[in-house]
């Protein structure tokens, strides 16, 4: 090819490119209509009930950043990073930030939560996945897998596997919480 | 059959489809460093320094963005979340690794991105791989057939899609034969992975849009590509003056 060839072909090959862009146009930002388990999509929506029977549903921690963790009681790294979780759950909830433990309960026992949760003094709220249903609308597959949601309900951030460390924990809740 | 690759490469294991993209992608590139002028210790320690710089300076930009956090837990510097890096930290800490070592051991720019473009290709596909088998990209609503089941709807199978263009741009990359004018192969290959990010990130939703309505990645790409035109240009200009 020579030289006037290649700028005709660079001039059409961005001319297509411009109108590919130009056709591809999005309507407006998804933020506001299609969920996904996608970082910068809001979080789908999920109610799940506590051992003690009282029912979560995110949609209503709105204006709150949230935590939602997947775990199970007998994963180690869950285990691992709970300790952290509890404590960092402690220092921000003040500052409006809740953490939603969701145990993946249709594949744990449920008869080991409660040793669970005293061995390790936990006061975040846990919930009860007992259909499996949540862990497929946030496509968990790893366990732990958290998910930083921010005060809009927009996921800011997936971390997946563990054991998160307390400042990894810190860095994202303030940065959920802006 | 996608269900089972993904569960069989569930995160972290989709991790693993970037070692054996780094270890194949150099393997190809050593066997074509020497067409480029690079010896294969040259290429190989220009990517070590340059992959060491990368993690560590990923991880330390990460550290001082939130010196005050670390501050609190020093040890958590060395904690194992990959999830503490900053990606453009590690790159700019990488190519200023690759072009000290560079000057230092007289390797030319053009020639040694040249000699690293199929590791580059070759690292692309191993990560539209790991995206593939992370699951957590999915496209716009279609009816096309190959469409893809995602919640209640099926979606384009953009990692699919991702790691047809980069399978694509490595056939591409691989062919050309001996190289005749230093810088041409690596912009080729970056002009064409700017052209399929054309083409692809249609099929993304995206969660913020440039004045309202056009897709960052597309608009970017586009800018590259225009730039990487213009380098092959120059480079060509300046082969033919000093030839």
């Amino acid at each position: 090819m020579d030289k006037t060839q290649r700028i005709i072909f660079y001039i059409l090959t961005l001319i297509a490119g411009a109108a590919w862009v130009s056709l591809s146009v999005q309507p407006g930002p998804v933020a506001a209509a299609d969920p996904a388990p996608q970082a910068g999509f809001p979080a789908p929506d999920f109610s799940l009930k506590t051992p003690e029977g009282e029912t979560y549903t995110l949609s209503d921690l709105r204006g709150s950043a949230v935590l939602v963790n997947m775990w199970a009681t007998w994963c180690p790294p869950c285990q691992a990073e709970m300790p952290a979780i509890e404590k960092v759950y402690n220092e921000y909830r003040s500052e409006g930030f809740i953490v939603l433990a969701v145990d993946q309960t249709y594949q744990d026992n449920p008869l080991d939560l409660a040793p669970f949760i005293e061995e390790y003094n936990l006061t975040i709220p846990i919930l009860l996945d007992e259909t499996g249903d949540t862990a497929r609308a946030y496509q968990a597959r790893s366990l732990p897998s958290s998910y930083f949601i921010n005060r809009y309900g927009i996921i800011t951030e997936i971390v997946i596997g563990g054991p998160m460390s307390e400042s990894l924990l810190r860095i994202r809740v303030e940065e959920a919480l802006k | 059959m996608l269900e089972a690759f993904q569960n069989l490469f569930a995160p972290p294991r989709h991790m693993l489809f970037l070692v054996a993209a780094a270890w194949l992608g150099l393997t190809l590139s050593e066997r074509r460093a020497e067409r480029h002028t690079i010896s294969k210790d040259d290429l190989n320690n220009l990517v070590f320094f340059g992959l060491l710089a990368f993690v560590l300076g990923g991880r330390l930009v990460s550290v001082l963005q939130n010196i005050a956090i670390f501050a609190q837990k020093p040890l958590d510097i060395f904690s194992i979340n990959a999830n503490l890096f900053d990606s453009p930290g590690a790159f700019a800490f990488a190519l200023l690794a690759a072009a000290v070592y560079g000057q230092r051991s007289q390797i030319g720019f053009w020639n040694s991105l040249d000699a690293l473009t199929p590791f580059f290709a070759v690292f692309a596909v191993g990560l539209g791989l790991s995206h593939l088998a992370d699951g957590t990209i999915h496209g716009t609503p279609t009816s096309a057939p190959w469409g893809i089941q995602f919640q209640d709807e099926t979606t384009h199978p953009v990692s699919h899609y991702e790691v047809l263009a980069s399978l694509l741009t490595l056939g591409w990359v691989w062919r050309f034969g001996q190289n005749p004018r230093p810088g041409i192969i690596f912009l080729s290959f970056a002009a064409l992975t700017s052209a399929s990010q054309i083409l692809l990130q249609a099929f993304y939703p995206v969660p913020s849009l440039l004045l309202g309505q056009y897709r960052n990645g597309q608009v970017f790409a586009w800018a590259a590509l225009l730039l990487c035109f213009i380098l092959i240009e120059s480079r060509l200009g300046s082969e033919s003056r000093t030839g």
